[in-house]
């Protein structure tokens, strides 16, 4: 009796969770008509700012990997001093609201800002432009890259990185040869989860680059000038490109085409 | 020849050392010591995975201290073999070739070969048994053709039959590779079966260092006995008649170490029941009661009734014949009265006239 009432808890309480997420997406789903799917699909300015969002956050994912990774390393190998505030640092994007993550951008980003003014001169700017948009979405999906990688490169055996300097290799022959392929699979996890949280960003993008307007920026505006049903039509467009993508980044980060994971024969 | 000398290295309040160690090309110094005596930070500082507080490490009269890891030549073969995961048995020990470019060296079919594990080459190394796995780290390491081999205790998570098969296989290879090799080890049997030198290691410090067979027959050291499979009978003290341990009386005369205070040790496998052996003079003599047989393997333990009490591992066609009172005797090489525990780091290092220079050495300091 008791071994079966612990089970029966679990799903009941996990059943519960369940429910809490998918019920809205139900929702919203079902308040959606094919034909207003269709609508969508060939509304020429949903299809750019859900183009613009697959885009932005396809080069978020690649800037914060490319600029995570190494951090990862460092936190996951090293012992420095202020190690524990490093990762308070990469952590500090999760704690606070993405409207203030916009504001404080503006402060750095924005045309009189730190890096905004002095860089506005060489033409680069990110107030109102696709810079911005990658800016605000790097800025609060990063440590996902950062967090992601550094459990995979903890989970490395140090022995087998020993192993690799003992015959030989310098340290980034071992990184490249070694840690890479074998962390391959959580960084992508980390990648694929900086691609799902910089789609959906809203908030520190509408501060500081409201146009041109990504899929979340675009679906608030029909939601104000047209109303619930339009707004639903264009936010399940948006559901189904950003699951497509999704499933197949995770494909990619559960193996069979990753590298690292590549298996000799058994 | 790989020597160490005054290597300090430390991890939190634990302290490896000062200690020196010189291991000629061809001989292997087996370093036995208990878990957290700090083996396996020995090593790492000799293969570079560690920066000592002070000390030098040369290899063939370089100083090697300084260098990493990559360009000191050093092989290191890891308890839990560290394979790489990601690669094939065959990648695995072409790594090394692979990392100078030779892709493609027959030398890695020749290891798989030799080794005895060609038909394991595309196999990936989760597959293979622990076995295997240190037979493809073994051969992994040879690739690299290092200037000295470092083994961590490679056989210690090995079930028996195939650490004893592995034991002959490590042996034959470390004969032909005439390399300084240093193999540590917390397994007495292992270490007098692979080692040429013997070097004891407690508690971070080197307590006594010399050829194996000479450290077997006459350890002046607790630690260096205990592990060396000799038992603490009692201290000893004089008295009008002679040296006793409890009521029994020692012939200090035979056990000719010089020491006159200490604890007597004995090797169990040498008391004789029922009777001296002629070719030996004995340095104990007692008439006891058989207290207990343990039926143990390959030896049965006799528990006598002496104070102290004595044990006598004996063989098991021999227990038909102990009843009641037997008599006992210990030859003089089986016993050995030690000193107290010199301060650690103080140690005398006894080493035979006649070893040869070149061999392993060790120094107080």
């Amino acid at each position: 009796m008791t071994r079966g009432l612990f089970p029966a808890l679990l799903w009941v309480a996990g059943g519960v969770l369940l429910g809490f997420i998918l019920l809205p997406v139900l929702g919203l789903v079902t308040a959606t008509s094919p034909g207003g799917l269709r609508d969508a699909a060939v509304n020429e300015e949903i299809q750019d700012a859900v183009l613009l969002s697959v885009q932005d956050a396809a080069i978020t994912a690649v800037i914060a990997t490319v600029l995570g990774v190494p951090l990862a390393c460092l936190l996951a190998r090293r012992r420095f001093p202020g190690h524990a505030l490093v990762q308070a640092i990469v952590d500090l994007p999760l704690a606070i609201p993405h409207t203030v993550a916009g504001i404080a951008l503006l402060f750095v980003f924005g045309r009189t800002g730190w890096l905004g003014a002095p860089l506005q001169v060489t033409g680069l700017s990110f107030y109102g432009t696709q810079a911005g948009i990658v800016v605000a979405m790097l800025f609060v999906s990063a440590p996902f890259a950062v967090n992601s990688a550094r459990v995979a490169f903890e989970a490395l055996d140090p022995n087998v990185e020993r192993a690799a300097r003992s015959l030989g290799a310098s340290p980034g022959q071992t990184f490249r040869r070694v840690s890479l392929p074998l962390a391959w699979r959580g960084i992508l996890t980390g990648a694929v989860l900086v691609y799902a949280r910089s789609i959906s960003e809203f908030g520190a993008v509408v501060i500081l680059a409201y146009y041109p307007a990504t899929a979340p920026v675009a679906i608030y505006n029909l939601f104000l000038s047209s109303g619930l049903a339009e707004s639903a039509s264009a936010a399940v467009l948006l559901l189904l490109v950003a699951l497509a993508t999704f499933l197949v980044l995770r494909t990619l980060a559960s193996g069979w085409l990753v590298a690292g994971a590549t298996r000799p024969r058994r | 020849m790989l020597t160490v000398s005054d290597l300090l290295t430390r991890a939190g309040s634990f302290q490896l050392g000062p200690l020196n160690l010189t291991v000629a090309a061809g001989r292997v110094l087996v370093v036995l010591g208990p878990s957290g005596a700090g083996k396996s930070m020995l090593l790492d500082t000799i293969a570079g995975f560690r920066t000592p507080r002070h000390g030098r490490v040369r290899l063939d009269g370089q100083d090697i201290t300084g260098l990493p890891a990559d360009l000191r030549r050093i092989g290191v073969v890891f308890q839990d073999a560290a394979l790489f995961p990601h690669l094939s048995v065959r990648d695995n020990v072409g790594f090394a070739l692979a990392l100078r470019g030779h892709r493609r060296s027959p030398k890695v079919g020749e290891l798989l070969a030799r080794f005895g594990i060609a038909h394991l080459a595309r196999r990936a190394p989760r597959s293979l048994s622990g076995g295997e796995r240190q037979r493809v780290a073994l051969a992994r390491a040879l690739a690299a053709r290092p200037a000295a081999l470092l083994l961590d205790e490679p056989l210690s998570a090995l079930d028996q039959p195939v650490r004893e098969e592995l034991r002959e296989v490590l042996r034959a290879t470390l004969r032909d590779l005439a390399v300084p090799a240093i193999h540590v080890t917390h397994d007495r049997d292992e270490a007098l079966r692979l080692a040429d030198d013997l070097a004891i290691l407690d508690a971070g410090a080197l307590r006594q260092t010399g050829p194996a067979a000479e450290l077997t027959r006459r350890p002046t050291d607790a630690a260096t006995a205990r592990l060396l499979g000799w038992t603490a009978l009692g201290p000893a003290r004089q008295d009008t008649g002679g040296l006793l341990v409890g009521d029994l009386p020692i012939e200090a005369t035979v056990l000719g170490n010089g020491a006159t205070r200490g604890t007597v040790y004995y090797r169990p496998e040498e008391v004789l029941l029922g009777g001296p052996d002629r070719r030996s003079s004995p340095a104990l003599r007692a008439r006891a009661q058989v207290l207990e047989v343990v039926r143990t393997v390959p030896l049965a333990r006799v528990v006598l009734g002496t104070t102290p009490p004595l044990t006598a591992l004996v063989l098991h066609r021999d227990l038909d014949e102990l009843n009641g009172e037997v008599e006992v005797t210990v030859p003089r090489e089986a016993l050995r009265l030690i000193e107290p525990a010199t301060p650690l780091r103080k140690v005398t290092v006894e080493l035979p006239k006649n070893h040869r220079a070149g061999g392993t050495s060790s120094e107080g300091d």
